[in-house]
């Protein structure tokens, strides 16, 4: 594990907590002079879920995941031009299937020393403990993480 | 995302008073209505979006649950009504069983990620028979949440 850190992943949701966590991401990226990519996960597996359980149609599942992947596009547009304001190079990658685990095979893949993400939700009862994406990948992943909370200094400094 | 974060006790029926599908929808989205403080206009679009979406195919899952759902723009962010029924009613499931456990979900385009985690969760938790049984005899909005947050 390398200190500081050269080669930062940052996960992204779509919620603002990871729109924080992508704006650390830049700033470490930037202090570091480390490599720093943003990954998106179109959730088709929750997606494959809902068909099989009957709530969605096959066609509204087409329709659902073509709406995903715009938002994919959107959120790693807004991470680009986050990381031009800070003249800082980021890798955009979209990919489809188990967030958690899409990230875990990329952190081993790539030699990733730090993974980025906003925050873990609340426990809000014993049925969501182990659902959310950013907190499996926190139990999983073989590198460091940090969690981002919202901070409105740090939103400031990028406007 | 927790669906206690989007639980709203005015948009909790406990006793729903519809005897047929069309009179169940109606009601849900009505509630979606009181307690978004949606205008006429607005109401029926709703309305009509639910319905098209059930004319596809029918949103009962079995197990006496069925999800409603549709998205919609005359709402910034998702909104989940969850409806009990004392009577069963028939909502050409695939069980053939009929429903008392009703949930309405309802978002925009650009919410399309929390709407799948949405409809996850809600599947999650009433693959439970016990969930859905003590769901069931819940006589309050907040006897609902309560529920939920255990």
């Amino acid at each position: 594990m390398a200190v500081p850190f050269k080669n930062i992943l940052v996960y992204i949701d779509g919620s603002e907590e990871s729109i924080s966590a992508m704006m650390y991401g830049i700033l470490l990226a930037k202090q570091n002079n480390a490599l720093l990519a943003a990954m998106y996960v179109v959730n088709t597996k929750a997606l494959a879920d809902l068909v099989k359980v009957g709530i969605f149609l096959d066609l509204e599942k087409n329709e659902y995941q073509r709406d995903l992947q715009k938002d994919a596009e959107r959120y790693l547009k807004h991470s680009q031009k986050l990381a031009k304001k800070k003249e800082v190079v980021v890798s955009c990658i979209t990919e489809e299937g188990s967030a958690h685990k899409i990230v875990r095979d990329y952190i081993k893949a790539n030699d990733v020393d730090l993974l980025v993400i906003g925050g873990v939700s609340a426990i809000r009862s014993r049925r969501d403990e182990l659902n959310s994406e950013t907190d499996r990948m926190l139990r999983t992943v073989p590198c460091p993480v940090m969690l981002v909370r919202e901070d409105e200094d740090l939103w400031e400094s990028f406007e | 995302m927790n669906l206690v974060d989007i639980l709203d006790e005015k948009l909790i029926k406990v006793q729903l008073i519809g005897k047929t599908k069309d009179e169940i929808l109606d009601e849900l989205v009505r509630t979606l209505a009181l307690g978004k403080d949606l205008n006429k206009h607005e109401f029926e679009k709703v309305l009509l979006a639910v319905k098209n979406r059930e004319e596809l195919g029918s949103t009962g899952i079995g197990k006496g649950i069925c999800i409603p759902h549709a998205q919609s723009d005359v709402f910034d962010k998702i909104s989940l009504v969850v409806g009990v029924s004392k009577e069963p009613i028939d909502f050409d499931s695939p069980d053939n069983m009929k429903s008392r456990l009703f949930f309405l979900v309802v978002a925009p385009v650009s919410a399309a990620s929390a709407h799948v985690e949405v409809l996850a969760a809600i599947a999650r938790s009433c693959s439970s028979s016990v969930f859905r049984r003590m769901l069931e005899k819940c006589k309050s909005s907040r006897e609902v949440i309560q529920l939920f947050s255990e």
